[in-house]
């Protein structure tokens, strides 16, 4: 058994952040595909993670997700652009709770309050919810394997932890 | 594709960062974030390719690609299914890139560590509309009809000086661009010279550019006009870095210090290029993808219009002289040096090279014979200039030397005494001192 991989305090604090946030998997056919998520939550024991889409728009990673695919987050932070990107070989979905979908608008307020910050449009708060609203969400759940350092940069792919 | 990806050029200008989807040959999906999506024709988008990341390794194992990326305003999100071709390492693509690159790094604080290596060039093979319930943003301005109302104050324009002057001035009624140069190649094609501007404290003719250094270097060198969204800190697309020879004395170009957006487009005619037109804005994003389109137009319409004046034969004759007051007072001392045909007036630099070899014959034959009036064709032949084929440019050598007289030497003046003739005043009696 290989040891678990367990996020460290800070990469979850981190995961706690205003981030902008995709999901990434690969279809049946081959073709590599990517939706916005729009909201994560770190489990109490820091080794898995939920992350939120919304059915329509993530339609084809979905798909690529039941049929077995791996699955990849990448999350960014505006300000400061640090990125992290998780793999995992699955991802199961799990039944949708209110609570996720106060995290989803928690969320998506504080990628929104991020961007205002840098000077986005201040409308932003508004749009962004409607670009994102919480009616269609769906929820994978998934236990990292491998963490990667993404921030762009001649260090992006650096391995942070692995299982 | 259902949906046009001209249409989705809004998207295409880095304001919001794209993110690009790959897979490794096992199937693992990678995603990353796009500093660059740019738009190449109809069918074909390049992407910046800076570092040796997973999506470059993904995508030269397995050469299919997602990337979606999002509208400003509106933040409607596109999904485009992409084939990966080809790899630009030069040429105009790749030039463009970078200097937009540079552009979107200094937006994002990033400068250190966004260098261009290569255009990854794709296929866009599908656009898929996420948000298809959401509205599109607003649309820009219209850029034809900017064009339009740009042409129409341009009017018709019977001398090259009268060109130069109202084509920068027809931007400002046109497309609102308050700070502008037109920079016309010298005869070698080696560099650029500045024969007029807008909306600067210092007129800046005469400031020189070596072909392929900053914007309008670059531009110039690759025949392509490129825009500059974002304020850059990169100190190779400011508007000119170096002048053609660093040693010899030289004339600042007059453009702003922080320029938040620019563009150069060459002034082509036909597949030659006469110069550049250069434009920069103190706000963000000031040039859109289809002001761009527009300025391209204007840009060959001034190119033509520019070798079309040039052309034109001299008058036969000089406008009768009307008297002109004799020299007095202390005589200027007017130094000449023939290594690169640098004229200083008492110790001030004024010019150098073509314009400046001009100056020098006229005041010689002047000095010499008493003449005062003086033709183009008569330059043409010479034998004092030993300069390669004037071509058109003797026109604008000449224009530049009268504006940089009147700025900085007004007691020598070309007075125009018609087509392809001009006169030679003086207020001030001449020492001529060649070293």
């Amino acid at each position: 058994m290989p040891t678990p991989l367990i996020l460290s305090p800070e990469q979850t604090a981190f995961l706690q952040g205003p981030l902008s946030m995709n999901v990434g998997a690969v279809g049946r056919d081959g073709w590599p595909c990517v939706c916005r998520a729009q909201g994560v939550i770190v489990a109490r024991d820091r080794r898995s993670l939920t992350v939120l889409l919304s059915a329509s728009r993530g339609r084809a990673v979905l798909e690529a997700l039941d049929a077995g695919s791996a699955i990849t987050l990448v999350v960014s932070r505006p300000a400061t652009h640090a990125t992290l990107q998780l793999k995992a070989t699955r991802a199961m979905r799990v039944g949708v709770s209110p609570a996720h979908r106060a995290a989803s608008a928690r969320c998506v307020a504080a990628f929104a309050g991020e961007l205002e910050t840098l000077g986005y449009a201040t409308e932003l708060k508004t749009t962004l919810a409607s670009v994102l609203p919480t009616d269609d969400l769906v929820a994978l759940r998934f236990v990292p394997e491998i963490v990667f350092d993404q921030t762009p940069g001649p260090d992006a792919g650096r391995v942070l932890a692995r299982t | 594709m259902n949906i046009a990806l001209e249409s989705l050029r809004p998207c295409l200008d880095g304001a919001v960062p794209a993110v690009v989807a790959t897979a490794s040959p096992d199937g693992t999906p990678n995603v990353a974030y796009a500093s660059q999506v740019h738009y190449v024709d109809p069918e074909h988008v390049a992407l910046s390719f800076q570092f040796f990341s997973k999506t470059r390794e993904n995508v030269l194992a397995h050469p299919y690609a997602q990337v979606q990326v999002i509208e400003p305003k509106s933040f409607r999100h596109f999904r485009l299914k992409l084939h990966y071709l080809r790899t630009e390492t030069s040429g105009p693509l790749f030039e463009y890139m970078k200097a937009q690159l540079a552009g979107i790094a200094a937006r994002t604080g990033m400068s250190r560590v966004f260098a261009l290596r290569g255009a990854d060039v794709y296929r866009v093979l599908d656009i898929e509309n996420v948000d298809p319930r959401l509205l599109p943003a607003p649309a820009p301005p219209d850029a034809l009809l900017k064009l339009r109302g740009a042409l129409d104050h341009l009017g018709a324009c019977d001398d090259l000086a009268h060109l130069a002057d109202r084509a920068l001035a027809a931007l400002e009624r046109g497309f609102g661009i308050r700070h502008a140069l037109l920079a016309m190649l010298d005869e070698s094609g080696s560099a650029l010279y500045t024969l007029a501007s807008l909306g600067y404290p210092a007129s800046g003719v005469g400031a020189e550019v070596a072909l392929g250094e900053g914007l309008i270097g670059v531009a110039a060198r690759e025949a392509i006009p490129v825009r500059i969204n974002h304020h850059t800190g990169d100190y190779t697309y400011h508007a000119a870095l170096h002048v053609a020879d660093p040693a010899s004395p030289r004339i600042p170009l007059p453009v702003l210090a922080n320029p938040h957006s620019q563009i150069a487009v060459p002034l082509m005619h036909g597949a030659r290029l006469v110069g550049v037109l250069y434009a920069e804005s103190e706000q963000n994003a000031f040039f859109s993808h289809a002001d761009e389109d527009a300025l391209v137009v204007y840009g060959r319409h001034l190119g033509a219009l520019v070798v079309q004046l040039a052309a034109l034969p001299d008058d036969a004759e000089p406008i009768r002289a009307t008297s002109s007051p004799r020299p007095s007072g202390a005589p200027l001392a007017v130094r000449y040096f023939a290594h690169d045909h640098s004229v200083f007036i008492d110790n001030d630099y004024l010019i150098k090279g073509v314009a400046g070899s001009i100056l020098w014959t006229l005041l010689n034959e002047h000095a010499a014979s008493g003449r005062r009036d003086f033709c183009n064709r008569e330059l043409r032949r010479d034998p004092r200039l030993p300069l390669p084929d004037f071509g058109d440019n003797l026109e604008t050598r000449l224009i530049l030397l009268q504006r940089r007289l009147a700025e900085r030497c007004p007691q020598i003046a070309l007075a125009k005494t018609g087509r392809g003739r001009f006169r030679l005043e003086l207020a001030r009696p001449l020492r001529l001192n060649a070293a």
